[in-house]
């Protein structure tokens, strides 16, 4: 049973991206975006990481995807243009190169996973016999939470400043311009 | 007396009066004594020097007072006869080189300076013949002359190259004198050998017939007798000197003067062509109209009497014939010339165009120029051997020993006295015929010029030009050669000249027998020749081919214009045609093949060399275009070319 | 039963995927559409082998801290997007291949 539903979910991101990589319609594009992260939500559902996955709904799909469509609307009168005018072609012909190393990428990467999948590393195998591994009815957030404010806390404040740096950064780059 | 201007000859004059004068004292001082001779060195080749000197003895004497003798007269008879020619100062001039070089022909002693004044006397020759060059015949005649002079020339070189490659020396003296090196020589064995070399026999031959073909250049002897005739273009004067006393007696002289050298065939071959030149130059003579032609002929056959006489061995004879041969001929050229003188001023007189010097248009000459007529006849009756006349003697000396000779050879060598015998009648048919037609009977254009004319068509020639032929007229008689008209034996020229003997025995008979004949047949011939020509009943038929073949000369000159004239020119066009076409093309041939190879090779440079420069600079052009790509500064080749060199190396950390 | 593969190779996927769109995109934009896809698959990395780790929970906080790096990447990046916009009045990266200002 969950077998299906995680193919169902990897059938959709997957089958998103790629769509999203053909297609010439900019808008459309983000759009399918949004499905993939949704579905790769629904995927870190299935390795028991659920605040990962509301983390990631919630500043992904409401952050970023929302800046992108915005940062689009705002770019160019082109694009805009653009829009009207690749309504013809439904399909980019992609180029050669990027898709042959893309599929090196790939082949190199499935090979790799095979490989390794003979002979797992040992700390895998010590977590399953230890029973230290992460079933379904742990409290995930109660102990991310724990573990945020005892033994991750330098990252976690460095993070925060790190972002407050971001966000100055990027108003003051995309301020409004003197007339000169 | 300057120059151009000067007509009188006064200066030429002067010298041959003092040429005869020394001439003259030489004789009396040489004739009979001993030799004299002196030589100074004139330049050194190797090992071999070369002198230059005189040699007197009794032949050169002889010689040294015959030509002014005859030079003198001659002289005095132009100062009249070339009167008012435009061109007279270089008559002097010609007429004075002549002389020079026929003077010093015969004093040299080294056959080297006999071949130089040899040449020379044919150069005057060339530019006597050719006196009045605007006429084309005269420029045509002396050509000839010269070119068939100088294969006489070669024959001259050919004889002077073998004496000094057998003797080393050119010297006379020293070759022909008493105790010379041809009398030290002697054929054995089949070997020429002499004191200094040896070799086969057949050159001693050879050497005889070179000097005689020089001889017969010079002397006009068949078939070299061409040039003779046609020189008769050149003034009368000129043709009396040169062609009838002096420069054609130098072969006869040049013969006498190495006989040492001759062996019996040699001495054979000369006088079976001397007979034969004087058969034919008899036949032809009888055709002839001009009257100089008819004296020509008339000498070529004379010097071919000459040659006869040399070629049975009594060269003495043959230069008593030479002598006497000079004087009667030379008068009988100036009485010629006295005649067509006169002709010539009636011609311009009369405004008539007729021939002066034809025969057909002479007759009855005798009532307007006796005394030309009396010295002619003279002249005429010693060329005829008429007895009283020098010529009597010389003629029969010669026919008399040639039959002495050939009965002491055998009798199938009785053919020369017996063709010398008829030779000789022909001789006094043709004279005679010259005479009756010339000076008896009637005046043959009388009826053209009675109109233009009043008095006598014709004059007495000037005294100018009597005195001479006077002088020479007495030398043609017999007391100045021999008291004996009877006996040439006793003359002195002969004893002077005197050969120790004659190969042959004497027969007395002879002696009476064949004068007998001679005077006979002449008498018979000229009573012919009466019937003939004075009382005009001709027999026989004036355009017969014998007749016809006399006067043309047999066409012996179209033989000759076809075989060598003609052969030359088609040689000439042939090679021409050969350069023209065969040498041309071949020349453009290779100009083809030059010119192709050279737009191969500029093919091979323009597409093959260079291409092959630009192919490698196309490639690297190329290549550092494809290469140019990576730096196109956009921001996605970057990442290509990191992602790709990841993946590259992973690969190689996985795989290898 | 799911096990580690199934998530790796999707991972591997997504991250392909990723990469090309980087590659061929003719639009700034579609290229952070294309870091992104790389970094979900990195974070869907983490998250998988983090199933294994009760003692720190070390995967899926790193998940965490990868979102929001992510996402502060995003940020400044469009706003260095408009930046070029306004100036190079385009984004396509294949004009932007100068470094003198046009």
């Amino acid at each position: 049973m969950e077998i299906i539903l995680f193919y169902a979910f990897a059938v959709l991101a997957i089958g998103s991206a790629l769509l999203l990589v053909n297609l010439k319609n900019i808008a459309r594009a983000l759009f399918l975006f949004f499905i993939v992260l949704f579905a790769m939500a629904g995927l870190y559902l299935f390795a028991l990481a659920d605040f990962v996955a509301i983390t990631q709904i919630m500043v992904y799909v409401g952050g970023v995807l929302i800046l992108m469509l915005f940062a689009f609307m705002l770019s160019n009168k082109e694009l805009l243009k653009d829009l009207k005018d690749s309504s013809g072609t439904f399909l980019s012909m992609p180029r050669w190169q990027a898709i042959v190393l893309s599929l090196g990428f790939l082949i190199l990467m499935i090979f790799g996973i095979r490989e390794w999948q003979q002979s797992p590393p040992t700390w895998i195998q010590q977590a399953r016999e230890n029973n230290t591994e992460i079933i379904s009815t742990d409290n995930n957030i109660q102990q991310i939470g724990l573990r945020f404010m005892t033994f991750y806390v330098l990252p976690f404040e460095v993070i925060s400043v790190f972002l407050m740096m971001a966000l100055i950064g990027a108003s003051h780059l995309s301020r409004k311009e003197r007339d000169r | 007396m300057a120059g151009k201007r000067d007509q009188s000859g006064i200066i030429s004059l002067i010298g041959i009066a003092c040429s005869f004068i020394s001439g003259g004292l030489t004789w009396l001082a040489i004739w009979n004594h001993p030799t004299v001779s002196a030589e100074i060195n004139w330049f050194t080749i190797g090992a071999s020097t070369f002198k230059v000197g005189i040699l007197l003895n009794n032949l050169s004497a002889l010689m040294l007072l015959l030509v002014p003798t005859v030079a003198l007269p001659v002289h005095i008879y132009s100062r009249a006869y070339m009167k008012g020619d435009p061109g007279i100062h270089r008559y002097w001039m010609y007429l004075s080189l002549f002389c020079f070089a026929m003077l010093g022909l015969v004093v040299m002693d080294s056959l080297l300076l006999m071949y130089i004044f040899w040449e020379l006397v044919g150069f005057a020759s060339y530019l006597l013949i050719g006196f009045w060059f605007t006429r084309e015949t005269a420029v045509q005649a002396n050509k000839k002359a010269f070119i068939v002079n100088r294969i006489g020339d070669l024959g001259f070189l050919i004889g002077l190259a073998i004496i000094f490659t057998q003797f080393k020396t050119l010297n006379l003296i020293d070759l022909f004198g008493e105790t010379g090196l041809i009398y030290q020589s002697a054929v054995t064995n089949g070997q020429w050998v002499s004191p200094v070399n040896s070799m086969d026999q057949i050159w001693l031959t050879i050497a005889g017939l070179a000097f005689f073909l020089a001889a017969m250049a010079k002397s006009a002897q068949f078939p070299l007798h061409v040039w003779l005739p046609d020189a008769m273009e050149g003034p009368t004067s000129v043709s009396s000197l040169i062609h009838a006393a002096t420069m054609v007696a130098a072969g006869v002289f040049l013969l006498a003067t190495v006989f040492p050298l001759f062996n019996e065939s040699a001495l054979l071959f000369i006088a079976i062509i001397g007979t034969i030149t004087a058969a034919s130059a008899a036949y032809f003579a009888l055709g002839q109209y001009d009257i100089k032609r008819i004296l020509a002929f008339s000498t070529i056959s004379q010097l071919g009497f000459m040659m006869v006489g040399i070629g049975i061995g009594t060269w003495d004879a043959a230069l008593f014939h030479l002598v006497t041969h000079a004087f009667f001929k030379c008068l009988l050229f100036l009485s010629a010339g006295a005649i067509i003188h006169e002709m010539a001023h009636l011609k311009t007189h009369s405004h008539l165009d007729f021939d002066p010097q034809d025969l057909r248009n002479m007759g009855g000459l005798k009532k307007y120029m006796p005394k030309t007529f009396i010295l002619m006849s003279v002249a005429s009756l010693a060329l005829a051997g008429f007895p009283l006349t020098s010529g009597y003697l010389s003629k029969d000396s010669i026919v008399i020993s040639s039959f002495e000779w050939a009965l002491s050879k055998g009798d199938f060598y009785l053919i020369i006295p017996v063709s010398l015998i008829v030779i000789s009648i022909l001789t006094a048919f043709y004279i005679g015929r010259l005479i009756f037609k010339a000076f008896l009977g009637d005046f043959r254009i009388m009826d053209q010029v009675k109109d233009k004319l009043h008095g006598a068509p014709l004059h007495e020639a000037s005294k100018t030009m009597l005195i001479p032929m006077f002088i020479l007229g007495i030398c043609c008689l017999f007391p100045l050669f021999s008291l004996n008209p009877v006996s040439y034996h006793d003359s002195w020229l002969m004893d002077g000249l005197l050969l120790d003997e004659y190969t042959f025995a004497p027969c007395h008979s002879a002696h009476l027998i064949i004068p007998l004949i001679l005077l006979i047949g002449s008498i018979i011939s000229w009573v012919v020749g009466w019937k003939w020509y004075v009382q005009h009943t001709y027999s026989l038929n004036t355009n017969s081919l014998a007749l016809k073949a006399a006067f043309n000369q047999g066409y012996i000159n179209e033989l000759y214009q076809w075989i060598f004239v003609d052969g030359t020119l088609k040689i000439a066009r042939f090679c021409y045609w050969f350069d023209r076409y065969v040498v041309d093309s071949l020349v453009a041939f290779i100009q083809f093949i030059v010119l192709s190879l050279s737009r191969l090779s500029v093919w091979i440079d323009k597409y093959i060399v260079d291409g092959f420069v630009n192919a490698v600079a196309s490639v690297a052009y190329w290549t550092g275009n494809q290469v140019r790509l990576v730096q196109n500064g956009k921001l996605q080749t970057a990442l290509y070319s990191v992602f790709l060199f990841v993946l590259l190396g992973l690969i190689y950390l996985i795989f290898f | 039963m799911i096990t580690l593969t199934h998530f790796l190779v999707v991972s591997a996927c997504i991250f392909c995927i990723g990469l090309y769109t980087v590659l061929s995109k003719k639009n700034a934009i579609m290229i952070l559409v294309g870091i992104e896809l790389m970094i979900n698959a990195a974070i869907l990395n983490f998250v998988a082998f983090g199933k294994y780790d009760k003692v720190s929970y070390g995967g899926q906080i790193f998940a965490l801290f990868a979102i929001v790096l992510a996402a502060a990447a995003v940020a400044v990046g469009l706003a260095l997007v408009l930046n070029v916009y306004r100036h190079y009045k385009t984004i396509n990266p294949d004009e932007i291949n100068e470094l003198k200002d046009k």
